[in-house]
């Protein structure tokens, strides 16, 4: 520093002194004060490089709709609207502009008007081949959906969903190939099988933890296999149990056939979607939302029953897996052993991991992915089990929920790279960068951050012993143009942790207390330090005030 | 066990032998309370002065009190008086209403009209959503539809908002337009925000009407298990001219009612006319409805009126020159000017009762901090006995009334150069929030307090109460000082206060042959201000205890003196400014602010007027050379030496917190004579606001001459004489050295000076002097 800046110490005289009003502060040691325009000449730019920052509008932002009547249409019978829109302004141009909030409807309308076109669309050779995958994709989704229903929103991990498909279907065939009961009637059947099935393995999910549960139903899966391929009734011969009565005429031609198992399953899957999204999207699912796993003694605590909510899921979810097996033996005229093997239950577990757990979208993309590698691409052999397990692994190890959780996931990985920048380039308490101006929008905010920088980096100089000790002396009062400076500034600091004393009787003893700056929140406590005297917690508070300073 | 905590209030302030008081008790933590009638002789615990004092007084409700916990409802809004539930509309209709919102960004959700149960969801309302939009909802009992605007409002612009719904169809069109003009919103026309917006929606079912529920404006009906029915949802903003039609209105209609057209007659089922019933002398809280049923609907907390309406042209600023302006009403959902608890306990004054300042003291538990209340009231005489008579300044008691200058306000660091110190009673005040505000704070949404009621616990009219950001006594605790010093002197003392001076005027005044003043009575009303010179004029002797006196011109309601109003502008040390065209009492019709700005500057009265305030230290007078003439010489006999005042319970001397000073300028009687002033004040003593024409460097007390303590005397006309101290620490002096100091002797001699019905001393001095020397 140069000398024009480095203190000097002089014998202050109170300008009071010769009307003797000065409270026992006639003179004090001080020092001399440094030009306040200092810092302003010292620093004229930012230390960091400065980037041009803002975002290219590379699409059409629709504006509001202004003195046009807008009329919005409904999802009938609901109150909730096609599109959930907002008017906002924007906040570089004051222009008002729509917003839509929830774009996932349009790419749900636009993925199944995709699904319902799509034999229109495929190769004449391989129609029939796709017809089929498609038709098996539809069920599958339909089922994965319903299974997200208990990992995602209930949060029972259970692995018996196919065991619960494959013993209504077994069953379903059954009645059919005995007592011929037709199509119509296997899946209000299938149904009623999957709730009595739900019943008895909800139990159990009352009792056991996460793990032990997946276990469980893991062994009943097992359990079941063994029953199914064992037992004479059920076709032990033939590898299953064929000949129910179905919907399709096998006198239709196999490519008409073909079309009505696809639409079939199409049609099952909008059933199932539609379940999801009145389970998910209504009070069962948002009850559940406020009881996610770990925190079910917080949610229960605030009167939610949990326990209720995520058994009433289960039974659902198992009725429509009942129906679903009952809809899979009118559509297949019968049902494999295979619908038990360990090799199904985890291939649905990888349909619905990869998508990610709990979504509707998640649920249908994994089946998606899983059943395009299986039964689309056979000519790449046992590879594409490989190439499975190897999009779950990944899936598992670099994503936090699946596909669908990438953006999320992103965007935090975003938020956190962006704390790491800045905190390498902002100074604590300093001026803003053009990056942080971005996001206040009252800019007298920003020149005051500049204001105050400059004014802690000059008062800065002026803390030194002698002002330290003519406060000391007398707190209150008129005191040297240093101190006096440092003082002015404490006092002018916003309201939020701005210090001041508590004192326990009407004459203390006191504490130091910070004010919120909220009106009715109570000022803080800053330490237990208690002063017997009125001037000595003064100094006190001087004392926090100028370690504040020098610390920021 | 809860904490226990006691408050209350009482019906009135000042009461006569015989006459009944009740009081209103809220309670926690504690089923009886000790009740003890006391007279307060002292209040202020300073270790130089003789401590808290109180005397014990036999009374009719003294004992065990049952107390119990009373609710507050907080805010205010209008309560439409519709016994034949004419609003119940089961057909079609509309609402409207121009409004100015002031907390759309809050996240709360705000009912601006409607006949809404939020408990039970059921009837209609038009109001603001949690997001900021304008939605208008209806419930039939188990669910709730409404239809939303598609751009949020934005704060502090005038709209016409409204909705038309036709139950037979189920569609619900919102009606949403900006109506500013070049002066009556926040921003003008130069910013590129669009304001329409018209959003339809056809509802799923019909509105059901429960026989309970009222229509309110600015406020729903809501239910709590403990406390029954109250009002949630509170609107802040302003409303002007709301209305409701009993058919679907038109995109067209609703454009004319945009040009200022009323509602079509045909279908109109009330239309409150916001903008009438002003007369010149202001307007009550009740709005008159003008259409066929003549719903009335009733001012709750004080809802200010007066205000810019809509239609403000920027030219009329005052509602008497254009009342159709100023259908502004403003609501805020903190306001409270009446707790309205239930009556605790009540008690006739015994006739036997001296004239004096009394508690209702209660004590629950430890019977300290929160656990203790006092409800003041001063006892004034039945007839005129004394001959000195303590005016006590109640109307500036209202205006501090909980006061949270510390907690909220960033000024009050620099502006008293010290920390505050807070205690348990501040901060559970604070942090309740449920007894009001002061004319010195802020409501939520930043407009200033400008209605003020003793009808609700004033914790800062309670003997030992510290202002915390000073940490001096201030106002009602620092007036008992001079109680105390008229107690000590034994003085035949009656005390009446501003409310008896602003109902009963001169006659009051006129059997005294002094008054003496509060230390800061700070807010008066044009009658009070009237007896005090119309008493000086006839002969009266007053003695101005204060400093920064006479200042703000506040007004009383006719039916409601427990309530004052005050608007703060233009110049003068305030704490917040009124906005463009509200500078006039809505309970008067007279301009408010200073008085200064009226062609009444407090000088005309005292011969001193406000010049500095600073709170950190005080200085003594020192006699100035007239104080050696013989006219006025008799006022400092006694004193040793030249200085007056160098001890004292605020800051430690007489001259401080806030000085007057003697201004030819402005109207001090040009025979006044400066009997000593004050000086060597530190910079922390600033210069008012009122004197600053161009600012510069240096006006502190240090460095610029005007700031000091003026002790002015002069004679008026029928004997009559004025006395000022000139200093709020005045009062606070009295006390010092067991009341043996030089600032109580010269009060002494003025006094009983005073006192005396003859001629005052020294008049005889008055010939043109020959002098030697």
């Amino acid at each position: 520093m140069s000398d024009a800046t480095t203190p000097k110490t002089y014998r202050w005289k109170n300008p009071l002194s010769a009307w003797e009003t000065t409270t026992g502060n006639d003179e004090a040691d001080s020092i001399t004060v440094a030009d306040p325009a200092m810092p302003w000449q010292a620093s004229k730019g930012f230390k960091v490089e400065t980037h041009p920052v803002g975002r290219l509008k590379y699409f059409v932002v629709w504006p509001a709709h202004g003195a046009r009547t807008w009329d919005r249409a409904r999802w009938w019978p609901t109150r909730r609207n096609f599109l959930n829109i907002k008017g906002l302004y924007n906040r570089k141009t004051a222009v008002a502009e729509k917003k839509i909030l929830d774009r996932k409807p349009i790419y749900w309308l636009l993925c199944l008007i995709a699904l319902a076109l799509g034999p229109i669309l495929f190769p004449e050779n391989q129609t029939n081949a796709l017809l089929t995958a498609g038709a098996t994709f539809g069920i599958f989704a339909a089922i994965n959906v319903c299974w997200t229903l208990i990992i995602g929103t209930a949060s029972i991990f259970s692995l018996a969903t196919y065991a619960v498909v494959g013993t209504a279907a077994f069953v379903t065939s059954f009645l059919s190939i005995q007592y011929g009961v037709p199509w119509y009637f296997l899946m209000p059947a299938g149904a009623l099988i999957g709730l009595a099935f739900g019943v008895l393995i909800a139990i159990p999910a009352l009792r056991l933890d996460g793990f032990y549960y997946a276990l469980l139903t893991l062994g009943l899966n097992e359990l079941f296999r063994v029953f199914f391929t064992t037992s004479k009734q059920f076709g032990s011969a033939s590898g299953g149990l064929y000949g129910a009565d179905s919907f399709i005429n096998p006198d239709w031609e196999p490519l008409t056939q073909s079309y009505v198992a696809y639409y079939a399953a199409f049609g099952l899957l909008v059933a199932s979607l539609f379940l999801f999204r009145f389970i998910n999207g209504k009070r069962l699912g948002r009850v559940l939302r406020m009881a996610p796993e770990k925190r079910e003694a917080f949610a229960a605590a605030c009167g939610v029953d949990y326990k209720r909510a995520r058994i009433t899921i289960f039974l659902a979810t198992s009725t429509a897996l009942g129906f679903i097996g009952g809809f899979y033996a009118a559509q297949y005229r019968g049902v494999a052993y295979s619908i038990f093997d360990f090799q199904t239950v985890l291939l649905g577990l990888a349909m619905v991991t990869i998508g990610g757990i709990g979504r509707a979208e998640g649920a249908v993309l994994g089946t998606l992915v899983v059943i395009f590698l299986r039964d689309v691409l056979i000519e790449f052999g046992p590879i594409r089990y490989l190439i499975i397990g190897a999009a779950m692994l990944a899936v598992v190890l670099f994503l936090n929920n699946g596909y669908f959780g990438i953006r999320k996931q992103f965007n935090a990985w975003r938020a956190k790279k962006r704390g790491e920048w800045r905190s390498t380039r902002a100074e604590k308490g300093g001026e803003l960068l053009p990056e942080e101006a971005t996001e206040i929008d009252d800019k007298d905010h920003l020149y005051f951050r500049r204001y105050d920088k400059m004014q802690r980096d000059y008062l800065k100089t002026l803390i030194k012993p002698e002002i330290i000790e003519e406060h000391r002396r007398q707190p209150l009062g008129q005191h040297s143009e240093a101190l006096e400076r440092v003082l002015l500034y404490f006092r002018r600091a916003k309201m939020e942790d701005k210090y001041a004393l508590r004192s326990a009787g009407p004459h203390g003893p006191y504490k130091i207390i910070a004010f919120s700056g909220t009106r009715g929140v109570s000022p803080r406590l800053v330490d237990d330090r208690e002063f017997v005297t009125l001037d000595e917690a003064y100094h006190g508070v001087f004392m926090r005030r100028v370690h504040d300073l020098l610390e920021s | 066990m809860a904490q226990q905590k006691i408050f209350g209030y009482a019906n009135r302030i000042s009461v006569k032998p015989g006459e009944e008081i009740t009081f209103h008790v809220n309670c926690d933590g504690a089923s009886e309370a000790k009740a003890q009638l006391v007279q307060l002789i002292h209040g202020d615990t300073h270790k130089d002065g003789p401590g808290h004092i109180e005397r014990e007084v036999d009374g009719p409700a003294n004992g065990t009190w049952q107390v119990k916990k009373q609710f507050t409802q907080l805010g205010s809004f209008l309560e439409v008086d519709d016994p034949q539930q004419k609003l119940a509309v089961t057909g079609a209709l509309s609402l409207m209403a121009f409004i100015w919102p002031t907390r759309t960004k809050k996240g709360i959700r705000q009912t601006i009209l409607g006949r809404w149960d939020t408990f039970r969801n059921a009837g209609y309302a038009l109001g603001i959503n949690p997001a900021g939009h304008l939605e208008f909802w209806v419930g039939d009992g188990k669910e709730v539809d409404y239809v939303t605007a598609e751009l949020p409002l934005l704060d502090k612009v005038w709209y016409l908002v409204g909705v038309s719904y036709d139950p037979a169809t189920g569609r619900a069109e919102i009606y949403q337009e900006g109506v500013l003009n070049r002066y009556n919103s926040l921003i003008g026309k130069v910013v590129p925000y669009e304001f329409a917006s018209h959003t339809s929606q056809k509802f799923r079912f019909k509105p059901s009407h429960l026989p309970a529920t009222p229509f309110l404006i600015a406020g729903a009906r809501d239910q709590h298990e403990l406390r029954g029915p109250f009002v949630s949802d509170h609107f802040a903003g302003k409303i002007d001219r709301p209305a409701i039609c009993m058919r679907a209105l038109s995109r067209k209609d609703f454009d004319e009612l945009k040009q200022g057209a009323l509602p079509p007659k045909d279908s109109v089922l009330a239309y409150w006319d916001t903008a009438a019933g002003y007369t010149a002398d202001g307007i009550g809280p009740d709005v008159i409805d003008t259409g066929p049923h003549g719903l009335t609907a009733r001012g709750v907390n004080h809802p200010v009126r007066a205000m810019t309406g809509w239609n403000w042209n920027g030219r009329d600023d005052c509602f008497r020159l254009d009342p159709s302006q100023y259908g502004g009403i403003e609501f805020h959902p903190d306001s409270v000017t009446d707790c309205r608890w239930e009556v605790t306990s009540r008690m006739t004054v015994p006739e036997n009762l001296p004239s004096g300042i009394y508690a209702m003291r209660l004590r629950v538990g430890p019977g300290t901090g929160i656990a203790e209340e006092y409800i003041v009231f001063v006892v004034r005489p039945r007839t005129p006995k004394g001959k000195l008579c303590f005016l006590v300044p109640s109307a500036s008691y209202l205006a501090y009334a909980n006061e949270m200058l510390s907690f909220e306000a960033h000024i009050i660091q620099p502006m008293t150069g010290q920390p505050p110190v807070v205690t348990d009673l501040d901060i559970e005040t604070y942090e309740h929030g449920e007894y009001g505000l002061s004319t010195y704070d802020h409501f939520e949404d930043g407009a200033g307090v400008c209605f003020t009621s003793y009808l609700r616990p004033i914790i800062n009219m309670r003997p030992k109460h510290r202002m915390s950001g000073m940490n001096v006594t201030w106002q009602f605790p620092a007036d008992l000082s001079i109680v105390a010093w008229i107690d000590h002197m034994g003085y035949d003392c009656d005390f009446i206060t501003d409310e008896d001076l602003h109902r009963e005027g001169l006659d009051i005044l006129t059997p005294y042959n002094c008054v003496i003043t509060g230390t800061h009575p700070e807010y008066v009303s044009e009658r009070m201000l009237d007896a005090q010179e119309d008493y000086v004029a006839g002969g009266g002797r007053l003695i101005y205890m204060g400093g920064n006196g006479y200042y703000w011109a506040v007004g009383f309601a006719g039916d409601n003196p427990e309530c004052m109003e005050v608007r703060k502008l233009d110049s003068g040390m305030r704490a917040w400014a009124a906005r463009p065209g509200e500078h006039y009492l809505q309970t008067t019709g007279e301009k408010s602010g200073l008085w200064r700005n009226r062609g009444r500057a407090p000088q005309k009265l005292t011969g001193v007027g406000f010049i500095a305030e600073g709170f950190e230290t005080a200085a003594p007078y020192r006699k100035m050379p007239d104080a050696w003439h013989r006219t006025v010489s008799w006022i400092t006999k006694g004193v040793e030496g030249e200085i007056i005042g160098d001890q004292g319970l605020a800051y430690g001397a007489a001259a401080g917190v806030e000085l007057d000073r003697y201004d030819l300028s402005l109207g001090t009687p040009p025979h006044t004579k400066i009997i000593a002033s004050s000086g060597g004040h530190s910079d922390n003593y600033v210069l008012v606001t009122e004197e600053l024409l161009y600012a510069y460097a240096g006006l502190v007390g240090s460095l610029d001459y005007r700031i000091r303590a003026d002790m002015t005397y002069f004679t008026a006309p029928n004997n009559g004489a004025v006395f000022c101290t000139g200093s709020i620490g005045y009062g606070q002096a009295l006390p010092a050295n067991g009341f043996d100091n030089s600032a109580a002797k010269v009060l002494a001699n003025v006094v009983n000076a005073f006192l005396k019905s003859e001629r005052l001393p020294g008049q005889q001095w008055s010939l043109e002097e020959k002098q030697w020397r």
